[in-house]
């Protein structure tokens, strides 16, 4: 009989002489097959797939091949055992017969039979614990912020407590693959795209249940700035962008870029808008009231609600923008009313608002958006007023 | 390699039991010849049959069985004789009070002679579990499967060179062999009460013995194993018997305490597989999952045995031959016949979103002033004073369920969602009930394509709920 061991990290033993199964602890002569590939697949959300490829000896006869790991988080219950079949020349035909977990200990033997004696190429995968990815990006907004650079990186961490000089890295993001050598502890870093000019959108927002209020007495809201990707276009648009920290920049005109902040960006996938935000914007000031709120009766505890907010907006910067006025129709119910527990039947009425974006609205929520001029050369900011009327039906 | 711990000595003295409590004994250890393990995987319960040969003389010679560190049930010991069957008979058995873990038979041969005889008992500490692996094709048209049969030998025993046969089914059992392993029979209160457990579960593990012809149990003679050609992988015969399979794994098997090993059951290649994506909140949790569906029959190349309960590890080659893992799930025990459904989890390449688009009422209902009486806003012209209460109405809720496809493949869709209370669903998404309260509805979606599915639900609340059921209507969602 013959005897293999592929100790983890890295030896195989052949074993010479019939031994049974509990005497592994004897004198051994082995060989060591080392690795000849290793792929790590990354494509699985939470999991780390190793595939090692190694050329393992075997004798005609039935052989056993030892795979034994110490320190490592290897799930020995995903190993998977492959013979892969030889190239045309050869007859070599070997098969696993069995597979042995010998007691407290992390190894387990596979017993191989063999019509002739050759080497075998096998792959060996297990799900490897310890190992984990994340995704980051860094934003590069041009001086007018009209467009950016949007870097995307893998970070891999090894805390496997295995080494590997040599690896193919499968990201599972738009079938891209790397290779490099990842050792003990290291984090590996690798730039897996970079989107060059890619049209940003900056949104300044009024959203009084989502954002709140600056000064609630002065009824006064937080107007955040974000900038808005959208993963379509160019050569965005063919994979999801995981969720990932995005540190944001922009170029301050002399050759070098200026921090604006950071945001954890979420999963964005194709289609879909990437919003990150940059903080509060404070040259823009949206003051909401309710400017009127009536109820007629229908019928017994019946009523109809009509309901007017009205905006005071200010855009006191040196450029025009949009603000993007978002409203949840419950909640401006539950304000003027109470909770009934029933979601609101509402109309929009005759207000300066009355053309919500169709993409971004529904049947509770409401956008609009809002061209705000820049202010006067002599430095005044028009005021602006912007109203919304609503019609509550069938409260009770 | 026998550790040896649980012996058959045949006292030489030769003297009746009672002679027995001397100081100095000899004895003569008859080795085992065979041994069979029978194991369920439904309790921790082994049935161990054991042949050995002992030179007997005439008149009455004594047995000593003893059975040190193992999780041996007392109660379930039995000796036969095998070859003769006749002119040997078992006078008694008596387990004695200062040795634990033994008993002495007293055995009547009507003449000198070397007899074959069988000793059957129940363990604890051996078990099988299956498992699976299942690799699909880079296409995922087909997948490989290949279930396993795992042996872990705990028991304190080694037994080398067993036959070795696996029952799929669940038995039943008054009590866990593992605690009667613990206590000396003689402690027993109530010994007729035992004896009526001990009946029951020999009963009933040895109804699914006696139709299966017993595989000649011959003394397997492993060192002078000639190599052939090549040794294949062992073959495990499966037997289906009464409301129970029997697996029988070829040849014999040596697994010493402590270890465990594992063996293919089956193999099968180009198992035929389809690719459903489902929206089942109940069963998945909210979110669309996507699962390989396949058949246990012969169509797709399985069907030659239920599959036990164990664990599914599921894989997908890519074009370069390597593995990407995709779940691991727990399989229930699946029947010939019967369908298998591994839930892949959520596809990040598919957007699942649901909006509410518009909520209006209509039907209003008052009752009047408390009473009885009940009016519909609008009819007769009728004022409605203020002590008049909004007592029944019809919720219209209008929902866009919107799904992306971003896979290169087209993709098929099933959506199920329960909508308690008088419910009527309109749409032209041709839906069924998949029970009273349950509506499913199916879509095709192409490649890099999206669907919109618009429905509308009418919820009859209060006063006008009659029934507790979704009505089916055909009709335009928000009219």
């Amino acid at each position: 009989m013959n005897r293999t061991r592929l100790l983890y990290p890295l030896s195989v033993l052949l074993v010479l002489g019939v031994t049974p199964l509990d005497v592994l602890a004897r004198i051994k002569l082995t060989t060591l097959p080392v690795r000849e590939r290793v792929e790590i697949h990354l494509d699985h959300a939470q999991i780390a797939l190793v595939e090692e490829e190694r050329i393992v000896p075997l004798v005609k006869g039935i052989n056993q091949v030892d795979f034994s790991w110490a320190n490592t988080r290897i799930d020995p219950d995903t190993l998977v055992f492959r013979i892969l079949p030889p190239p045309a020349d050869q007859s070599l035909d070997a098969k696993v017969l069995s597979v042995s977990y010998p007691p407290n200990e992390n190894a387990l033997v596979w017993s191989v039979a063999a019509n002739i004696s050759g080497a075998a190429r096998v792959r060996i995968s297990y799900v490897l614990g310890g190992l984990s990815k994340d995704f980051h990006y860094r934003a590069t907004a041009d001086r007018d912020e009209k467009t950016l650079d949007l870097a995307q990186y893998l970070r891999v961490n090894n805390n496997a407590n295995e080494a590997y000089d040599r690896a193919k890295f499968e990201t599972g993001i738009g079938g891209l693959w790397f290779d490099k050598s990842l050792g003990l502890s290291e984090t590996k870093e690798v730039q897996l795209n970079s989107f060059a000019a890619v049209p940003v959108r900056k949104t300044y927002t009024s959203d009084p249940q989502q954002f709140g209020y600056l000064d609630r007495a002065q009824d006064k809201l937080n107007v955040p700035m974000h900038y808005v990707i959208k993963n379509a276009g160019g050569s965005l648009g063919k994979a999801p962008l995981p969720a990932g920290k995005s540190r944001i920049f922009q170029e301050d005109g002399k050759g070098g870029s200026a921090f604006l902040g950071e945001d954890r960006g979420k999963f964005t996938p194709p289609d879909d808008e990437l919003t990150l935000y940059l903080g509060l914007a404070r040259d823009i000031a949206v003051r909401r009231t309710v400017d009127r709120n009536e109820r007629q009766r229908i019928a017994g505890n019946l009523y109809r609600y009509d309901v007017t907010l009205k905006y005071e907006i200010e855009n006191f910067k040196d450029s025009p923008v949009t603000l993007d006025i978002t409203e949840s129709v419950r909640q401006i119910r539950d304000q003027i009313r109470g909770d009934s527990g029933r979601d609101p039947e509402w109309q929009l009425g005759d207000g300066s608002l009355r053309n919500p974006d169709p993409d971004k609205s529904n049947a509770d929520t409401l956008l609009f958006h809002v061209d705000l001029p820049a202010r006067t050369a002599e430095g005044q900011a028009k005021k602006q007023i912007q109203t919304l009327r609503l019609t509550l039906n069938n409260e009770w | 390699m026998n550790r040896m711990i649980h012996w058959l000595g045949l006292f030489s003295l030769l003297l009746p039991f009672a002679v027995l409590a001397r100081n100095v004994d000899l004895a003569t250890v008859p080795e085992r010849r065979a041994v069979q393990l029978t194991i369920y995987n439904s309790e921790d319960l082994t049935l161990v049959r054991e042949r050995r040969v002992v030179t007997f003389k005439k008149g009455v010679n004594p047995l000593q069985f003893s059975w040190a560190n193992t999780l041996i049930d007392p109660t379930s010991v039995e000796l036969r004789f095998r070859e003769p069957k006749t002119g040997l008979e078992m006078l008694d058995a008596t387990f004695p009070h200062d040795k634990p873990q033994t008993l002495y038979w007293n055995v009547q041969s009507d003449a000198d002679r070397e007899a074959m005889i069988e000793i059957s008992y129940f363990t604890s500490g051996i078990s099988w579990a299956a498992d699976y692996l299942a690799i699909a094709d880079a296409d995922e048209q087909t997948l490989q499967l290949e279930s396993f049969v795992r042996v872990k030998n705990n028991s304190g025993e080694d037994y080398e060179n067993a036959q070795v046969r696996l029952v799929v089914g669940t038995i039943n059992l008054v009590e866990k062999i593992a605690e009667l392993a613990k206590v000396p029979v003689g402690k027993v209160k109530d010994e007729l009460k035992r004896e009526e457990y001990r009946e029951l579960r020999q009963q009933a593990a040895r109804k699914m013995m006696l139709p299966a012809a017993p595989a000649p149990m011959v003394a397997m003679d492993m060192a002078g194993g000639a190599m052939q050609e090549m040794e294949a992988p062992k073959e495990i015969i499966k037997e289906g018997l009464s409301e129970y399979f029997i697996y029988t794994i070829e040849g014999t098997e040596t697994v010493p305490n402590g270890w465990a090993k594992r063996l293919r059951s089956f193999e099968a290649a180009g198992v035929p597989m389809t690719i459903q994506y489902r929206y089942r909140p109940r069963e998945y949790g909210d979110q669309l999952v996507r699962l390989y569906l396949l058949k246990n029959d012969t169509v797709s190349k399985l069907g030659t045995t239920p599959l036990p309960d164990g664990m599914m590890r599921v894989f997908r080659t890519n074009n370069s031959d390597s593995l990407n893992y995709l779940t691991t799930q727990s399989l229930k025990y699946v029947p010939i016949g019967d369908k298998i459904e591994l839930n892949l989890g959520a596809d990040p390449a598919v957007i699942f979103e649901l909006i509410k688009r518009k909520v209006s009422r209509d039907n209003l209902w008052f009752q009047i002033k408390g009473g009885n009486l009940y009016r519909k806003l609008g009819e007769d012209n009728m004022r409605l004073e203020l002590d008049s209460q909004v007592a029944g109405w019809d919720e219209h809720t209008v929902y866009r369920q919107k799904i992306r496809n971003y896979s290169i493949k087209p993709i098929h869709v099933q959506i199920r969602r329960e909508i308690p209370g008088d419910v009527v669903f309109r749409s032209w998404l041709n839906p069924t009930l998949h029970d009273f309260q349950t509506v499913q509805f199916e879509t095709e979606i192409p490649a890099s394509d999206k669907a919109e599915l618009d429905y509308e639900l009418i919820v009859r609340q209060g006063y006008n709920q009659k029934q507790n059921r979704v009505e089916l209507q055909s009709g335009e969602a928000g009219r």
